[in-house]
């Protein structure tokens, strides 16, 4: 499963990227910054991209997902740090462990 | 006392049609006999001067002639019609409704009393100054209805000016301020009322050809069903000269396709509010959404951006709301305008702005975008809960094919990048498969 949410993630940061003018670096893969620290993302960006991973989620596992909530953003470490942290708490959250 | 001014038109008129109604003719001199007969019948129904009436109807011949024959027995009417029919209870406790008039579909008429006393501040101050009422309620598409009462008088002193007679379709419904403007306006300058059926592009059409109908007055949602419809292709539309237009904004990509499938039909835009009534206006141009508004006694102001109206027709007040109305008597209209000189452009209600992260969105600007886009049927977008941005904007679409909804991200993205704001661009998107409007043709956005 980690493997596929990983690879949802960065299929809609690719297709984000065609928006953006500072792009994700998807070429580095779950360690790609998004948000914050090192991160090329602005709050729009950031948005639309979590909103797209969702929906694609959703038809994927077939289940409804909200990632962005009060709970992400009260993580002790934020889940938009990179793709990677962003593919760990998207499968805690599938496996209902958040 | 208060209709005589449409008596002596309908006399003037005996000859001319005042009414279709289910594709029969009814002439002035019948509405004339129809309008003295109720008065009588009022007289001896039992129901007293100055009660509170709702009148459950559509535009019929006996539901015009009662309106009418209300008014001269200075009753407070609220018109009701079906569309909000589950409201029926709620609208009778606020109203405090008296008495009940019932039309059925076949025009027959039925009354039942209610056995309350209306003593609200605000009707008893209307029924101690012996003037007729009327109570609208406001749609409510978000949150609850809210009843705006109107002293009659000042609301029926602007139809004593006469004006262009034509043949009017009663498009808007009867419950409603735009329904009821077209029906006195109609009326005081005699010309003829048309009624339809059903509401679809297609019957709409079709009545325009069957009854030569000059006079729409409808809404932008619909206009746009109409041109997506393809509907008017099917039908002589040549009696048509004007469409006029309220109630919401209109799309610019709406305003232009309308021209290009009716070039000579006139646009007009209205400016009403069921608080206000509805005021004269004058687009600056037939294809341009800057327009004047003022009329008789009219003031406009514009505070903080928002619209600002002073006018002698104004409801006296919220039966069930504080009074929206500025300490210096201005009503505060919670439309955003631009301004151009004495042009004025409404840019939506201030409640339906979303705001993206500190940034303004507003749904129309983005609507006449997505609608431009191939395959896209209808939109609506609105504002929804995001932790990260406080809101977003999302976009539900119609559309008549069978794209999925990935594609079509890809698509509008793409179509949007060079059009709208990045802000603007709707993080989240809705594939539907349902109309975003009610009955009342208006467009309805619905988030958080």
């Amino acid at each position: 499963m980690g493997e596929k949410i990983l690879d949802i993630i960065i299929s809609q940061a690719k297709e984000l990227n065609e928006q953006l003018t500072n792009k994700i670096s998807v070429e580095q893969g779950a360690d790609a910054p998004l948000f914050g620290r090192g991160g090329v993302l602005d709050s729009i960006a950031l948005v639309t991209l979590v909103v797209a991973v969702e929906q694609a989620i959703e038809d994927e596992f077939d289940t409804a997902l909200t990632i962005a909530d009060e709970k992400a953003m009260s993580q002790k470490v934020s889940p938009f740090r990179t793709v990677g942290s962003l593919s760990e708490y998207v499968q805690k959250l599938i496996k209902g462990e958040i | 006392m208060f209709t005589d001014f449409l008596s002596d038109i309908f006399s003037d008129n005996r000859e001319k049609d005042a009414l279709v109604w289910q594709d029969r003719k009814y002439l002035y001199a019948f509405l004339l006999n129809a309008f003295q007969d109720w008065r009588k019948k009022l007289d001896e129904s039992g129901i007293a001067k100055n009660s509170v009436v709702l009148l459950e109807a559509d535009f019929s011949p006996n539901a015009l002639a009662l309106m009418l024959s209300l008014i001269e027995h200075e009753c407070i009417v609220v018109p009701f019609t079906t569309s909000v029919k589950s409201k029926k209870a709620e609208f009778c406790e606020i109203a405090q409704i008296e008495h009940i008039i019932s039309i059925d579909e076949n025009d027959m008429v039925s009354f039942e009393k209610i056995y309350s006393q209306a003593d609200h501040d605000l009707l008893r101050q209307l029924k101690e100054r012996r003037h007729p009422g009327l109570i609208l309620f406001s749609s409510g598409s978000t949150g609850k209805s809210k009843a705006a009462l109107h002293d009659f008088a000042p609301l029926l002193e602007k139809f004593k000016i006469r004006r262009n007679a034509m043949r009017t379709l009663t498009f808007l419904l009867f419950d409603h301020i735009g329904g009821i403007n077209t029906l006195l306006h109609t009326l005081s300058n005699a010309g003829c009322i048309v009624t339809v059926q059903d509401r679809s592009p297609e019957s709409v059409c079709k009545t325009i050809e069957k009854h030569k109908v000059q006079l729409l007055p409808t809404s932008p949602t619909f206009i746009a069903l109409l041109l997506l419809s393809e509907a008017y292709r099917n039908y002589d539309s040549s009696s048509l000269e004007l469409v006029t237009y309220g109630t919401e904004v209109m799309p610019e990509s709406t305003l232009k396709k309308f021209h290009e499938c009716f070039p000579n039909v006139r646009l007009l835009q209205t400016y009403g509010l069921s608080e206000i009534g509805i005021m004269r206006s004058k687009s600056e141009s037939s294809n341009s959404l800057w327009m004047k508004i003022g009329g008789q006694g009219i003031q406009t102001r514009i505070a903080e951006g928002i619209l600002q109206i002073k006018t002698p027709s104004a409801m006296l007040g919220y039966l069930n709301a504080p009074s929206p109305f500025t300490q210096d008597g201005w009503f505060d209209t919670g439309d955003k305008v631009e301004v151009n000189g004495d042009y004025i452009r409404i840019l939506g209600r201030e409640s339906e702005i979303i705001n993206v992260g500190g940034e303004k969105v507003w749904p129309v600007e983005i609507e006449e975008v997505i609608q431009m886009m191939p395959g896209v049927e209808d939109v609506a977008v609105c504002g929804v809960k995001s932790p990260i941005t406080g809101q977003m904007v999302q976009a539900s679409v119609k559309l008549n094919s069978d794209e999925t909804l990935s594609d079509f991200r890809k698509r509008m993205r793409t179509f949007c990048k060079d059009k709208l704001a990045s802000f603007k661009i709707p993080q989240k998107v809705i594939l539907t498969d349902h109309a975003f409007h009610g009955g009342r043709f208006k467009k309805m956005r619905i988030g958080n």
